[in-house]
Formats: structure tokens, sequence, C-alpha cells
């Protein structure tokens, strides 16, 4: 399966919220979409939730324009919440029916979810009476139970500790290996490496960069030396060298062009004691922030 | 539609597992068993009373306690005549004839010992003296009939008239016949009362529960959820739905239980016409109270729902709701006012029965105190249909927009905007 976003426009009265937002995500794969608080992140869920209308633009799973009637996803909101005084079960019984289940059908894999995420101690429990996080698990279950063919996590592992950030990891890879489409947003880069294929940075209603996480991060222009080395006072004073000290102790260093790669390290081994250089290659987080960090 | 069936049902079930709900229905089917039972129960025990009482040592202790009337007759003529006339005007007090001095009558007063006083200056004028001037106190009315027929009588006498035929002339009766040729508004009062009471109470109860259940989703986020696995249409639906009918399950709870308590004490209740007036209400009656009550509530719990939308935190909602509690209560003052003063077919009333929002109250009213043409009740239920339906429609549009915007309330521009759009 492959969900393809094409050229998605939406305005709220005189506000452009997307600009021709397009990416695709296919199952068996994670995608990653990026962006800052009122990037359009989440308007771009909800188009693709079917919540409202886009102004322009189309939605297409398989080649075709998508039919809501067939197709299920599940939605894990980035603002939680359930029905606080309502027993558990009701409430995610309600949500599975409003999904489209049979109740029985709705009890079967409730309870097989709630199983999963070691909270079937909790089935009949009002949900207020719940630490944070549990109800997280919870509200996972709302995402998960109809068996969704497309999932949208939003900053998924928020608020979990890291004992059910790594169960819910193991339930993502799961679904995933089930051939789920899965949609992530975070702003946890990390998770976002671990899981993603694929990323979208959106800006300002504007997909800014697209693409392979491994492609985009070989991509990236090669423009800065890692340096370990004992020296690295010597070398921050050195006028022709300059740098950054980064918090694991290592010097980054700006070349004028990538093309200065070669030079620079010969001027570097041949004047000072260094123990390790190296190209450096760009995390994720520095993608981010200078993609995502323009303000257009 | 199945989502609709959905929500109705979960929403149906939060008010009956809601313990509030059952707890206030409970309640009043708790006091109006009370009350409709009350007759035989006051009975029950007022009969063992009775029976004590006729030992002569309690009869005769009842006699002292009996409140006492001074009678001060010093300078007229006929002073016994009167002082008989006032021992029949008031059989339940001790009359006494006083010879005392209006300080020390009035003293007897203050002191409580007796409870008031009569100060005869003449057949045809007195002064009435009293601590407290009760609302209910008709001994002076009593009293100036009692003396005007004496006075009649006396003169009648004087001008040569014998004793019995001054008697007859004073007893003579005018007996009378009416016959209605609409209603009778004395009779229906206290069901229209009744009706129309419950009506407002049904609409604003669950009005505002309606608007507070949306906020509170609202509130706690649920909505971002339900959002996505709903039409907001089949959420705002249900939820109003599921509303009209607990509050009409409330309805036929209280008054289904009233009118079976009625007929488990029907013989009690014979002597008190204005009970039995509620109970035989006509079934037409009935019928407009169930078309009115359905429509009435549909079109204000629509509106409500579509102003909780709007509100992001609960306790906004109550300033939201404000002007259309205020419009609402409005309409129920008019037809109160209009009620009470017996002139149900006044200009207001008139233009009430036709505006939406106020024609379920008016025009009930109106059908059941006055006389209406049908087709002025068939013309205001239709602009009342109509209004439903396009009140329904544009708080769907209001609630699609509501729902998801959070922060600043939108601004009735905004609002236009989305039931146009």
């Amino acid at each position: 399966m492959e969900l393809e976003i094409r050229n998605i426009c939406k305005n709220f009265g005189e506000k452009e919220v997307l600009k021709g937002v397009s990416f695709a995500a296919s199952s068996g794969k994670a995608f990653g979409l990026l962006g800052r608080n009122g990037a359009g992140k989440t308007t771009s869920i909800r188009i693709i939730m079917n919540v409202f209308a886009q102004d322009q633009g189309e939605i297409f799973l398989d080649g075709k324009p998508i039919d809501y009637h067939t197709v299920k996803l599940g939605y894990l909101p980035e603002e939680r919440g359930l029905y606080p005084k309502k027993k558990i079960i009701d409430q995610l019984l309600y949500f599975a029916q409003l999904n489209g289940m049979k109740r029985q059908d709705a009890v079967t894999s409730i309870d097989y979810w709630l199983e999963r995420l070691k909270m079937t101690e909790h089935r009949n429990k009002r949900l207020d009476t719940l630490s944070k996080g549990n109800q997280q698990k919870i509200q996972l279950v709302t995402a998960l139970a109809h068996d969704p063919q497309i999932i949208i996590l939003d900053e998924p592992f928020s608020g979990l500790d890291p004992v059910n950030a790594m169960l819910l990891k193991d339930v993502v890879k799961e679904e995933i290996s089930n051939g789920k489409i899965v949609l992530f947003s975070s702003h946890q880069m990390n998770y976002i490496e671990e899981f993603c294929d694929g990323i979208a940075i959106l800006n300002g209603g504007q997909i800014v960069l697209c693409g392979d996480i491994v492609e985009i991060k070989h991509n990236y222009v090669r423009d800065k030396l890692a340096v370990r080395s004992a020296d690295v006072k010597k070398i921050m004073q050195d006028q022709r060298i300059g740098g950054t000290m980064q918090e694991n102790g290592e010097l980054l260093i700006q070349l004028k062009s990538a093309e200065e790669k070669k030079e620079m390290m010969r001027l570097l081994t041949q004047t000072f004691d260094i123990d390790e250089i190296r190209v450096y290659e760009p995390s994720l987080n520095d993608i981010f922030v200078e993609y995502a960090g323009k303000q257009n | 539609m199945k989502q609709f069936g959905t929500i109705f049902q979960f929403e149906m079930k939060s008010y009956i597992k809601n313990k509030i709900f059952t707890g206030v229905t409970a309640a009043l089917v708790l006091v109006i068993a009370v009350v409709m039972f009350f007759p035989r129960i006051t009975e029950a025990f007022g009969g063992g009373k009775e029976e004590d009482a006729s030992g002569g040592a309690a009869a005769s202790a009842e006699a002292d306690n009996q409140a006492v009337i001074l009678l001060s007759l010093s300078g007229i003529e006929n002073a016994d005549l009167v002082g008989q006339c006032f021992k029949q005007t008031f059989p339940e007090y001790t009359v006494t004839v006083s010879d005392s001095s209006l300080d020390e009558i009035k003293d007897k007063i203050a002191a409580g010992e007796v409870e008031c006083a009569f100060v005869m200056d003449s057949l045809t004028s007195y002064t009435y003296y009293v601590n407290n001037l009760s609302m209910y106190d008709h001994k002076t009315a009593a009293a100036d009939e009692a003396l005007s027929s004496l006075y009649r009588m006396d003169a009648m006498m004087k001008n040569g008239i014998s004793a019995e035929a001054a008697g007859e002339i004073l007893s003579a009766e005018i007996t009378h016949e009416t016959e209605n040729m609409g209603k009778d508004q004395a009779k229906n009062f206290a069901y229209t009362y009744i009706m129309i009471f419950a009506l407002y109470m049904v609409i604003l109860l669950y009005g505002q529960m309606v608007a507070s259940n949306v906020a509170t989703e609202k509130s706690s986020r649920a909505m971002e959820l339900l959002i996505t696995s709903a039409k907001p249409v089949s959420m705002m639906f249900g939820k109003v739905m599921a509303s009209c009918l607990a509050g009409f399950i409330q309805l036929i709870l209280v008054f289904g239980s009233a009118a079976l308590f009625y007929q488990l004490n029907k013989s009690y209740w014979s002597g008190i016409g204005m009970i039995a007036s509620v109970f035989n209400m006509p079934i037409h009656l009935l019928v407009y109270m169930l078309v009115f009550f359905v429509l009435g509530f549909l079109i204000y719990a629509f509106l409500f729902g579509a102003i909780g939308s709007t509100v992001s935190k609960l306790e906004d909602i109550n300033t939201a709701v404000m002007p259309l509690t205020m419009l609402f209560v409005a309409g129920f003052m008019i037809v109160m006012f209009s009620m009470t003063s017996g002139e149900v077919d006044n200009i207001g009333m008139l233009i009430c029965s036709y505006v939406p929002f106020t024609s379920p109250m008016a025009m009930f009213t109106r059908i059941a105190m006055g006389t209406v043409p049908l087709y002025e009740v068939i013309i205001s239920i239709a602009i009342l249909v109509a209004s439903v339906v396009a009140v329904g429609y544009a708080a769907a549009k209001i609630y699609r927009m509501g729902v998801l915007l959070y922060g600043t309330p939108p601004k009735l521009k905004a609002i236009l905007k989305a039931v146009r759009g």
C-alpha cells in the first residue's frame, strides 16, 4: 500500500496553513512528518484523517483517491484526552464501535491490546484513576484496536517512562512489520531516526525537505569536520581554523566549502596533535534545525 | 447512521448511569408519592386523633385553648343582639363581652390573652384591634357582613316589617348557571401551569447539559479523537436526541408516577377539583404537549450544543449560554404573566406563539387556556418544524467549526460565516 499526499492546500480564513504539501508513505515502513509548532503538521494529519476537506490537492491510496468508507485509520492525537470519568472498557468500546467494529470483535480486540500493553488490570477502572503514562497507553488502544491500515501517531513517546517507551517501540515495530502504514510526528529526533525510513519536514505550510533519511544525510553538504584532540584550545585560537566546541568534547570546524576538506585536514594534522579527524555526519536534529528553523 | 446509533447509545447510557440523573428522578418520584399519598396518610392519623378527642376532658381542654375575641359594646343599643351575632359569626372563638377601658383591652391583646377586640361605636361602626394583622385575617369582613345584616334587620323591623319577613328578604338567594362556550380557565390553569413549568425546567436543564457535555469533550480533548472517528453531524444529533429521550423518559416517569399514585388515592382527592382537573387533562392536549415538547426541546438543544462547541473551557459555558437562557426565560415570563392575568390571547402571546423560540410554550398555553383556530396551530407548528430543521443544520455547521477551535471563542462573524459556508 502506498499513501500519497499530492499538493494539498488549506486556508483557514485569510491564513494559508498548507501551501501545496506532498509526500508519500508506504506500508511496512514508518514515515516521519516533522516540523515546528504551527508548521501545519496537525492540519495535514486532520486532512488525511478526513476531519476537514482540503481546498486543493488529493490523497491517494495505491494510486486511487482514498475511500474513507473502506480504509480504516488509527490516530493518536498529540493532545491526549478521553473521558476522564468513564470506565475504560466502556470508552474503548465506544471508540472501536465508532470506528466501525462490531461489539463482539471490539471486545476481543480491546482485550488483546490491553493485555499487550499490560493494562488488563485497569480494564474496569475509571480513566482518571490512572497515571498519565497509563492513560496514554489506553489512548493508544483507541488508535490500534480497530486494526487500521494507516496509523498516525502524533508524539507517541512524550510522557512515557523508558519501560513503556520500550513497550511502545516494540508495538510500533510490530505494526510496521505487519504491513501497516505508520505516520509519525514527533520532535524527538532520536525516535524518528530509529523508526522512520522516510521523512518530510514542514515549514510554514510547505515541505522543505522530503526523502529517505539515509540519502538525506548522505547528500547533506559535508562541509564540517569533527576533531578530537588534546590541543583543542590552540586550534580554536588559530585564525585560519576556528571552530566550536561540542558537548561530547569534539571540536566542530566549519569549512568554507566541501572541497576545502583535504587542505584543512592536512593543516590540522601537520600543525596539531590530533587524535581523530573525520567529516561530520549531520544528525537528524541538525538537519531539522537547519530546515525547520528557517523563517519564511 | 450507524455512528449516530453508537453515539446515541453511548450518550443514553451515560444518562442512565449518571447517579445525579437517576437520583433526581427517583427523588422526584418519591416527592410526588408523598404528596399524592398525603391525604390518605393524614386521614389515617387524623382519624385516630378524633377518637382521642371524644373523651370529655380533652374536649373541655380544647375549649379552654380557644382564642378569645373581646367585644366592647358600651353605649350602643341592641348590645345583646350584637353579642349573639358575634358568637354565631365566630363559632370557633370564645366571644367575651367586656367593659374594660380601651387601654386595658390593648394591654390584653399585647399580652396575648386575647387575640383581638372589636370596639363598637355604633351598630355600623367599630374599631378592630389586633396585635399582628395576618394576611389571612378575614374577621373584619365576617363582622362587617354580620353587622350589616343585623343593621338591615333592625332597620326593617323599625319600619314595621315582621322579623320573619325581614329574615326572608335578607336571606333571599340568587341562583345562577354558567354556560361556558370555550375553555374554563380556572380548571385549565393548573395543568397548563404544570406543563409549561415542566417544559421550562426540562429544556433549561437538558439544554445546559448538552452544552456542558460538548464543552467537557472539548476541554478533556476527547474531541481530538472523536472528531476523527465520527462525523460532527452524527455527534451533535446523537447527543441531542439522547438528551431529548432522557428528558422525555424523566418526564414520563415523573408524570406517570403522579398519575399512578393519583389513581391509587383518587377517593382521597375527590374534594379538590384542581387536582382532579390536572389528571383529567384532555388527551388532545397531551398530544400537543408532546409535539411542543419535542420540537421546543430540539430547537434549544441544538443551539445549546452549538454554543457548547464554541467554548474551550467548562468555566466559560455559563456566560456563553447566557443570551440563549435569557431569551428562553423572557419567553417563559411572557407566557406566565399572560397566564396569571388570564389574557392568554394578548398581542404579546399572539406574537410569541409564532416565534419558534417561544411558540412551544405560548401556543400550548393558548390552546390549553383559550380558543385557537386549528389553522393557527398548524401554522405555528409548521414554523417550528422548519426552524428546528434550519437550526439543526446551522448548529451542525457551527459545531463542525467550533469543536476544533481552542483559545478565544469565535466571533459572531466567524460563526455566521461557518453557517453560510
